[in-house]
């Protein structure tokens, strides 16, 4: 834990970064919660434990801080650095203006409730971060045991005929309530304008009718697949626990099955939506 | 038409077996009524028949019931197109009654903090039909975590303000207090699965609820906010948040909302009237590009002032019931107890 | 609804110089096909967006068709490759999610290729008349009924 802080202060004192981007605890519970530090002194607070549940490379794209403060670190476990690779990869970011304080992690809770591992934890290859430029261990760390939940699902899903599956989904969206927090919270949703809040031409409905729901949710799915690293965070905050990872983790699957494309995990591999392969499979298209 | 805590007024109290609420809910299901109750998403439709049981020591749900008053998408008119005429049609708001079984005070009191602005200049039509015919039975709350707050806006696990019925948990049943007018027509109606109360259970039960701890004054908040638009201290209060509306959405008296038209076809379409949430970047958007509150922190400073300012010097009420669900909800863990508490804190120095 | 007499509604997005002139060919050698289609041309299959697809669906679409030029010939060089990487994605997604390959067909079809046109329009709309009408999402629209 001092090592962590002493990287930190060491990085403010001598301005290497302007600003360090950690978790901080949450008094009176077991949570933690985002902080941004900018003093040197103020970096006693971080903290890494099992409850850090968020990314927050979503920092990164926001315009306040891309206002205010010209380098940034971060400390990120191996799921958050792949975000930041992404964007990287989509020039949203550039390595130079980044520290990132990888940290060792043993896993992470599903939720503040301190229940169960988070699914995406399960199988992760990158709890010994890919890309860093300090390495922390995580304090009291015992990797957690548990059932990948997701994929058990994703796989009945895959056993259901067409039918079912609709009628799955349009249940599950039927709660909508279109509050974008899962846009909101995601690193790699930072289009200036999102398509849903476009209203020459509405694509989307903003309505959280069942039209409405099932469009968001589809185009949100599609415009991520390729670029989702699998954070988790959509579903985590979604105030109305709408499986949305299902969406996404499917569409992991299919890039790595389809193209053999993992995103995050290289810096200097192109995005597969932005390019092209003249062997990609056509034995669909008649 | 809407309650009001008539402490005074109210007649001995009544109890009802949880057998026989489950009769009542049953008969009234028969009668075409609508009940629901609190479950894991928000307050859900009981079905014929269905078994069910209020455990009050259970947070609150992750949303609350604004949605049976003020639902999420309304269409408030319809259009038809025929060559170059328009047909304009206009729904009739959902009249169903509603009775909603297990509200804490923190959601029972919300229609009526609500129901000031959607009767303040223009009478709202939508709105005054569901709230008029909707029912509120509350319930004795038995749960206080980290985030709760009534007690500092007002409101207490056991108050009866906005409640018609009104629930205490005792042995095999509940006792019930009838507060309001409509309470009492609705007591007269169903008078025989109830029988008469015992006081002191009543007394015991409610002398066992934990209340969380007042934190501030709002009075001293209102004065503050209004002398302090410009203070510092906001620029530090939203850089966190996402801009998401999770927290005005599962708030149960957030009532922003957004017009917009949608249609089906070339013909025929619909204006619809949507929840709206003043954290979106675009909320304030003007048309000619201008946005007046352009940064999160000016988003977030609008949030805590109108519910703790503005509401309160229109209406003589603070928009907020201190449930807690925005700050147990949100993504980044914002607390509005805590950003609350410590304004009340530079007021007071 | 007589499953019979259903005649499925097909929108059809293709590509203006391939496809699009692949239809007028079998138009101008008075090659029958079935009526059921409506074209909507752009200028290349990489201008279409999976929201076309997903709107044409909402406003009542029982099959989505979608068809531009062969790879390597595509007027403005790469646009079908892109296309074509989008297709493989979305249509997954699709689905995943219960709209399956009987609602949603795609084809390389070029400008001397008129029969291979007739044969791809026809084939689609017996697949779609035997699936029958997409009554699940026309039912995602009736959620609100004039004067309910």
């Amino acid at each position: 834990m001092n090592n962590l802080r002493q990287i930190a202060a060491e990085l403010l004192n001598t301005g290497k970064v302007n600003a360090i981007v950690g978790y901080v605890p949450v008094d009176g519970t077991s949570r933690t919660k985002p902080f941004i530090a900018t003093k040197p002194e103020e970096v006693e607070k971080f903290v890494i434990n099992q409850n850090i549940l968020n990314n927050l490379s979503v920092y990164l794209t926001k315009d306040e801080v891309k206002k205010n403060f010209k380098k940034i670190g971060i400390i990120a476990k191996g799921c958050d650095i792949k975000s930041i690779i992404a964007l990287i990869q989509e020039n949203q970011i550039q390595r130079d203006n980044i520290v990132i304080i990888g940290i060792k992690c043993s896993g992470v809770y599903a939720d503040f409730e301190e229940t169960r591992i988070a699914d995406k934890c399960v199988n992760c290859e990158v709890m010994e971060p890919h890309l860093f430029d300090y390495l922390v261990e995580m304090e009291n760390g015992s990797v957690l045991a548990g059932e990948d939940q997701k994929i058990k699902i994703i796989r009945q899903i895959e056993t259901m005929n067409a039918e079912e599956r609709w009628d799955f989904f349009e249940n599950e969206f039927s709660r909508c309530i279109k509050c974008y927090a899962c846009r909101q919270v995601c690193p790699m949703c930072y289009c200036e304008r999102c398509i849903v809040d476009k209203a020459i031409p509405r694509w989307i409905e903003s309505s959280a009718h069942k039209r409405g729901n099932f469009a968001w949710n589809l185009v949100r799915a599609f415009h991520l697949s390729g670029r989702c690293v699998g954070c988790g965070e959509c579903e985590r905050v979604c105030p109305m626990d709408i499986p949305l990872s299902l969406l996404n983790r499917k569409m992991i699957m299919v890039t790595q099955e389809e193209f053999n494309y993992k995103s995050g995990m290289d810096l200097n591999t192109p995005t597969l939506i932005g390019s092209y392969d003249l062997k990609d499979n056509e034995e669909f298209i008649e | 038409m809407k309650s009001s805590s008539n402490k005074s007024n109210s007649m001995e109290e009544k109890y009802i077996t949880q057998a026989k609420l489950q009769e009542l809910c049953n008969e009234l299901m028969e009668n075409n009524f609508d009940v629901f109750i609190p479950r894991q998403y928000g307050y859900q439709k009981l079905n014929k028949g269905e078994d069910f049981t209020i455990d009050n020591s259970l947070k609150p749900t992750k949303s609350s019931f604004k949605d049976l008053v003020f639902p999420k998408a309304e269409p408030i008119l319809y259009y038809k197109k025929n060559k170059s005429e328009v047909e304009i049609i206009d729904p009739k708001p959902n009249g169903r009654t509603k009775i909603i079984l297990g509200a804490k005070p923190c959601d029972a009191k919300s229609i009526s903090i609500m129901s000031k602005v959607f009767n303040w200049d223009y009478k709202d039509e939508f709105f005054n039909v569901r709230a008029n015919n909707t029912l509120i039975v509350g319930i004795l709350c038995n749960f206080v975590d980290e985030f709760c707050f009534c007690t500092s806006v007002g409101l207490s696990p056991k108050s009866t303000e906005g409640s018609d019925l009104f629930l205490i948990p005792v042995d095999g049943g509940y006792g019930v207090k009838i507060v309001s007018e409509r309470g009492n027509e609705f007591y007269q109606k169903y008078s025989n699965y109830f029988t008469a109360g015992d006081e002191k259970q009543i007394k015991d039960s409610e002398a066992k609820v934990k209340e969380p701890e007042v934190t501030f004054e709002p009075e001293q908040v209102r004065r503050w906010i209004g002398e302090n638009f410009e203070n510092n201290y906001w620029n530090t209060v939203g850089t966190l948040c996402l801009g998401c509306a999770q927290c005005a959405f599962v708030c149960p008296v957030c009532h922003c909302f957004d017009i917009v038209d949608e249609d089906y076809c070339y013909t025929e379409g619909r204006r619809m009237k949507n929840w709206d949430a003043c954290q979106f970047e675009i909320f304030t958007l003007h048309a000619s590009g201008h946005n007046p509150r352009n940064d999160q922190n000016k988003r977030y400073r609008q949030r805590i002032s109108h519910k703790f300012k503005y509401y309160p010097d229109k209406f003589n009420e603070i928009l907020c019931t201190g449930c807690g669900r925005c700050s147990r909800g949100c993504p980044v863990s914002i607390d509005i107890k805590k950003i609350v508490s410590d304004i009340n804190s530079f007021a007071q120095s | 609804m007589n499953k019979d007499n259903f005649e499925p509604k097909i929108v059809a997005f293709v590509c203006n110089w391939c496809t699009y002139t692949g239809a007028d060919l079998a138009g101008t050698s008075r090659m029958k096909y079935k009526p059921n289609v409506r074209m909507i041309k752009l200028p290349c299959t990489g201008r279409i967006d999976p929201l076309f697809i997903l709107k044409a669906f909402e406003r009542g679409a029982d099959g989505v068709l979608v068809s531009g030029c062969h790879p390597g010939d595509c007027h403005y060089n790469a646009g079908n490759f892109h296309a074509r990487r989008r297709w493989i994605m979305f249509r997954k997604l699709l689905d995943f999610l219960g709209i399956d390959d009987s609602r949603i067909h795609f084809s390389w079809v070029s400008a001397s290729e008129g029969k291979k046109f007739v044969d791809v329009v026809n084939g689609f709309t017996d697949k779609v008349k035997a699936r029958g009408p997409f009554t699940r999402f026309k039912k995602l629209n009736e959620e609100f009924v004039i004067n309910e």
